[in-house]
């Protein structure tokens, strides 16, 4: 079995945070996203990394912090959002390319997983297998595309039908980017996937459609799908559970505080200011400032401002004059 | 270097119309000889002198700057203001040189051809400064922020009033199918800020939409060297009632109730 994981986005929705970085390198407590994707995949599997041309140096440089595992980056002839190849057309060229024949593990790069994937890999009985994490709120399900399946106490269910962004969900349960493609339907994953590359999901009733049986492995530990400032910064926060973590190279004077999660990256220096539930990626210096919900890029100076829910870019010099 | 060159040619030639309207003030006055009792060379002598600081009243009122129509209602006030002013100095100039006044009807001459002069002159440059900014390629190229209504709007009013100010990009955080606005080029969402700024030389930012994004696109500006300017609809006010006014030397957008008696 090989692993594919989709980091080809461009990730506009995160703008300015993922204008110079792709949205699986955003860090999460100080590491880059994949990385916790990548803990995640049994060590002795290889790994391949599907990114586009703009962000293809910086997935080398990634992979190289990496160095005892196998992995491969793969960059998509794609410098735009208009040229993507699809996440399923990713996957195609990918098998095309490489003549592979083999079972292949997909994730998404921009999904967090607390889940542990040997878990998944030891369920997989030769059927197509995804992952469903349980909402347990059915309400909630409404945004995300569910998954339904048939009743049984066993680990592994067989799902009848998936249903996208339903009004009235009739499951709590929800697709996440993990599955496992098995080799024998190779040729029914690439002629779907010459005819819908967006349609990552799709291969899935695609199977159901042909009568193959999909199974699913319900899952509640934590997962999240970062597609926007809310979900990164809610993320961050679930993981830091209400505590703060501040890099020894960073500073906090007497007269500042921290409340809530805060995280804070390299080279920081906080002075007479009031962190609350924020993420400081670094290099910035923070002077007499109130920040909440923020994320705030590195290289950002700071001075006597107050800000609330912003990513704030990267090398911002925000500086309040003395009659303002 | 294009607007330099404009500014330049617009000073020498104010300074020019400036001269030429109290010389031909004298001789209408004094009639198309060289008096011996008002002699020319003392009243050119102060009409050099004060020529410059006429310069000074009107950069004062910051009649020069780009963003400046001159055709509207405060410009020719402007004008006149500094018409008369350009005038006070030089009653004041030529009593103190010399001890002595003259004809008033002269000053009344002077005055008004200044004015005159001026306006007109402003009028005409104006165009011709506006054609010649807006030529390929533009002198300001102006980026805009937002897909929306306000946008295409703005770019209406941009183009028909051939401000100097050319829309050459659109950029969109969310995303839209829309291809151009008003010939104007949807070139994608912010992830393709910094590019855009730097292929179309930007030089200019007008944000019609994205209030959450303001802090950042200002960050780009300040980095990049950009003029910023927020349409007042992104903030909600679209009544056309706001106002910029000093609240203790803070610079707030005010908007103003219509209704209210008491404006502030």
């Amino acid at each position: 079995m090989q692993c594919f994981i989709l980091a080809g986005g461009f990730a506009t929705r995160l703008w300015p945070l993922t204008e110079k970085r792709a949205k699986p390198l955003l860090p999460l407590q100080g590491q880059p996203l994949l990385s916790h994707v990548v803990s995640k995949v049994p060590e002795n599997m290889p790994i391949t990394v599907s990114t586009n041309a703009v962000f293809g140096d910086d997935m080398k440089a990634w992979a190289k912090t990496l160095p005892k595992r196998s992995i491969t980056i793969r960059i998509e002839d794609t410098g735009h959002e208009d040229q993507k190849l699809g996440a399923l057309g990713a996957v195609r060229a990918w098998m095309e390319m490489d003549g592979l024949h083999d079972d292949v593990l997909l994730l998404a790069g921009d999904n967090y997983i607390g889940f542990d994937l040997t878990q998944l890999i030891r369920a997989y009985h030769g059927n197509p297998i995804l992952v469903a994490h349980d909402l347990q709120d059915i309400s909630l399900a409404r945004s995300f595309g569910t998954v339904i399946v048939e009743k049984n106490d066993q680990e592994v269910k067989t799902v009848k039908a998936f249903e996208e962004k339903p009004e009235k969900p009739k499951s709590s349960l929800i697709s996440t980017g993990c599955s496992i493609l098995p080799k024998e339907h190779r040729s029914l994953i690439l002629d779907y996937a010459k005819r819908k590359p967006d349609n990552i999901g799709g291969i899935f009733e695609e199977f159901l459609a042909k009568n193959i049986s999909v199974e699913c492995l319900v899952s509640t530990d934590m997962w999240r799908d970062i597609g926007s400032f809310e979900s990164y910064l809610e993320t961050n926060m679930t993981l830091l559970k209400n505590t703060q973590m501040m890099d020894p190279s960073s500073s906090l004077d007497a007269a500042s505080s921290m409340k809530g999660g805060v995280f804070v990256g390299p080279k920081t220096r906080i002075g007479h200011s009031t962190i609350e539930n924020c993420v400081l990626f670094g290099s910035s210096i923070i002077n007499d400032c109130v920040l909440r919900d923020c994320v705030v890029d590195e290289g950002c100076t700071l001075t006597g401002v107050d800000i609330d829910g912003k990513m704030i870019r990267a090398g911002t010099t925000l500086i309040r004059s003395t009659n303002s | 270097m294009r607007r330099s060159v404009l500014l330049f040619i617009w000073l020498l030639i104010d300074l020019a119309l400036f001269l030429a309207a109290y010389v031909s003030a004298y001789f209408f006055r004094v009639g198309f000889i060289i008096s011996t009792d008002f002699p020319l060379d003392l009243y050119v002598r102060v009409m050099f002198l004060v020529a410059p600081l006429w310069i000074l009243i009107l950069i004062s009122f910051r009649i020069f700057t780009i963003t400046r129509v001159q055709s509207s209602i405060r410009n020719m006030i402007h004008i006149a203001y500094s018409s008369l002013l350009a005038l006070a100095f030089f009653s004041l100039a030529y009593y103190f040189l010399y001890g002595q006044f003259f004809s008033r009807l002269l000053l009344v001459y002077a005055g008004v051809s200044t004015f005159v002069l001026t306006a007109l002159w402003h009028l005409a440059f104006d165009q011709w400064q506006r054609r010649i900014l807006r030529r390929s390629p533009p002198a300001y190229p102006l980026l805009i922020i937002g897909a929306n209504r306000d946008a295409e709007r703005l770019i209406t009013l941009l183009n028909t009033k051939q401000s100097v100010f050319t829309p050459v990009a659109i950029l969109e955080s969310r995303g839209t199918s829309q291809k151009d606005i008003g010939g104007v080029p949807v070139l994608g969402k912010l992830n393709k800020l910094e590019d855009v700024i730097k292929e179309k030389k930007i030089t200019h930012m007008a944000q019609c939409a994205d209030l959450e994004h303001t802090l950042n696109l200002l960050s780009v500006c300040r980095q990049h060297g950009l003029t910023y300017m927020l349409l007042p609809s992104v903030l909600g006010i679209v009544e056309g009632d706001e106002r910029t006014e000093m609240l203790e030397g803070l610079q707030p957008v005010t908007m103003v109730a219509k209704k209210s008696v008491f404006r502030f």
